[in-house]
């Protein structure tokens, strides 16, 4: 036993080092960057938390975070309605080339933020796909320009983006749900409606959340989806944390409004997980593994 | 029995029908990187190869073809390897806190990557290192390592431990276990995350454009590009960055495949 933590130690402790010293220190230093102020283009490290206050008291920086969190929520619940089946059909149904199935649907993943983000919008764009189908089958007379630069183009384009993760996350759960409690359920008499809300809900609730998770805090963090497809409602909170760190040179208080939303994440993701890992089929589902 | 049946049919029209809306983009970019005209929109005009024949003429393209391969490489490497080490000490060691050090790995996964890339941006200007090459690959390794520990992970907990043990008990040590046994069965998985790496390191663009300077990869040259013109040769580049990522995938899943039997 002492051999194999002497070797997990000597195997984790360099993996270790390198996320501290490439993703913890840089997070610890915008976190001390947070109380610095700008004065005309130098940093003057002058501790206060005027950053803060400024954040606190902005409406528009409280909105696009509170923006941020709404639209992390509305896709988060999206893709649990779009993705939910998907992952119960390849985990429970697809008998052979399960695993092309799952390839399948991560490939367009591989194909890179921006090459998606160009192909809706030649999708959705006036003269695109959408809007000729619809003229031609006669169904609208001039193209539908909200289809493109509007807020409805950036969900449909992240809920298009991070489906796979919340699939990924279902499928792990519906593996390992398992099938002769449905079967016991169902000679005991239930209904099929009470199978899946007294069975197979919880039981795959731990990748329900998992998944929304995933989704969650990568819609959070997307900029360029709401920049590039969004038009004037393309303003996000990270473009924002960008712009101060780009043109409007404050890097104090861009990294007192990043700090403020890591925290909330932060605080979000702790609770979700918590929850999971507390309720009683959190820890019939882990402590059953 | 009419009623299975009718919900059978309504499942797997749902799962078409998400399987059709991935896959539109990427068909209707290809649709048009064939279309004899410069105007990306209904209706076609005809089938020609031009824009193929242009992109792959375009020595800017080629120079930040030439970078991209630069930078996936090593980061590739960088990141199988201490995927594969995250891996190991998660499934096959006894950890004092594993859920810290699980935490500590998705850390990059989790933070936005425009915030780590600011913080990032931060230490560099303030220790003074300029951005270029190494400042890429390391950037690009951090956010990469979750894919690749994850991928080597599902590998590694298909193993039977008892091979290992076994091993020990005819008098193998450590050194003897890994190149001996563990090696050659995660070889496969080590492949397909290598794969993976080289794919989503070619493809990012949110951490490299912050950290890169002066050395610009495919994804940041083609970025000014796409912003404001939809043009036909972006599609063709696009077509082919998505065939070659295709490949690519295509192959580390062979082999990972391969390997489970």
């Amino acid at each position: 036993m002492a051999a194999t933590a002497d070797r997990g130690f000597r195997l984790a402790a360099p993996v270790a080092t390198v996320l501290i010293v490439g993703c913890v220190l840089p997070l610890a230093v915008l976190f001390v960057y947070s109380f610095f102020r700008v004065d005309f283009v130098a940093i003057v490290h002058d501790p206060s938390f005027k950053n803060y206050v400024r954040v606190a008291n902005s409406p528009t920086y409280r909105g696009l975070i509170g923006q941020a969190i709404l639209s992390g929520g509305i896709v988060a619940a999206v893709t649990a309605v779009i993705g939910y089946p998907v992952a119960w059909a390849i985990a429970k149904r697809v008998v052979f080339a399960k695993s092309a199935c799952l390839t399948l649907l991560l490939i367009p993943l591989y194909t890179g933020d921006l090459v998606r983000i160009f192909a809706w919008r030649v999708v959705l764009g006036a003269e695109g796909v959408v809007n000729s189908f619809l003229m031609w089958t006669g169904l609208v007379r001039e193209p539908i320009r909200a289809l493109l630069f509007s807020p409805f183009a950036t969900h449909v384009v992240l809920t298009y983006d991070y489906l796979p993760f919340m699939v990924m996350g279902l499928w792990l759960a519906f593996e390992s749900l398992d099938d002769r409690l449905l079967e016991a359920a169902r000679d005991l008499g239930a209904r099929e409606t009470a199978i899946f809300l007294r069975i197979v809900l919880p039981l795959t609730s731990p990748g329900l959340v998992a998944g929304a998770l995933m989704v969650f805090v990568l819609v959070v963090g997307d900029h360029l989806t709401p920049q590039l497809v969004g038009g004037s409602s393309g303003i996000t909170v990270i473009s924002a944390i960008n712009d101060l760190f780009g043109t409007a040179f404050d890097w104090p208080l861009g990294s007192a409004i990043a700090s403020s939303l890591l925290l909330i994440l932060g605080l979000m993701v702790t609770v979700a997980a918590l929850a999971v890992a507390r309720s009683t089929w959190g820890r019939a589902v882990l402590g059953g593994e | 029995m009419t009623r299975p049946c009718l919900a059978r049919r309504m499942l797997w029209s749902w799962v078409g029908l998400v399987y059709a809306f991935m896959y539109l983009p990427v068909a209707v970019i290809a649709l048009f990187s064939f279309n004899a005209s410069k105007i990306v929109a209904f209706p076609l005009q005809g089938f020609t190869l031009d824009w193929y024949v242009k992109v792959l003429g375009d020595g800017r393209i080629l120079g930040g073809l030439g970078v991209t391969f630069l930078v996936a490489i090593p980061t590739a490497i960088a990141a199988t390897v201490l995927g594969a080490m995250a891996a190991l000490a998660l499934t096959r060691s006894k950890l004092k806190h594993p859920i810290a050090f699980a935490a500590l790995l998705f850390l990059p996964f989790l933070v936005p990557k425009v915030i780590l890339a600011v913080a990032q941006l931060i230490v560099l200007s303030e220790v003074g290192i300029g951005r270029g090459l190494t400042t890429i690959v390391i950037g690009q390794t951090l956010i990469i390592l979750p894919f690749t520990t994850l991928v080597v992970a599902s590998v590694l907990v298909r193993l039977d431990p008892r091979l290992e043990e076994a091993a020990a008990d005819l008098g193998a040590d450590g050194g003897q276990i890994f190149r001996r046994i563990l090696f050659p069965l995660m070889k496969n998985g080590l492949t397909a995350a290598f794969f993976v790496a080289f794919v989503l390191s070619s493809s990012e663009y949110v951490v490299t454009s912050f950290v890169s300077g002066r050395t610009q990869p495919l994804s940041i040259l083609v970025a000014s590009d796409f912003r404001f013109d939809l043009s036909p040769s972006l599609d063709a580049l696009a077509v082919l960055m998505v065939v070659a990522n295709l490949a690519i995938v295509a192959v580390g899943e062979l082999v990972r495949l391969a390997g489970r039997r």
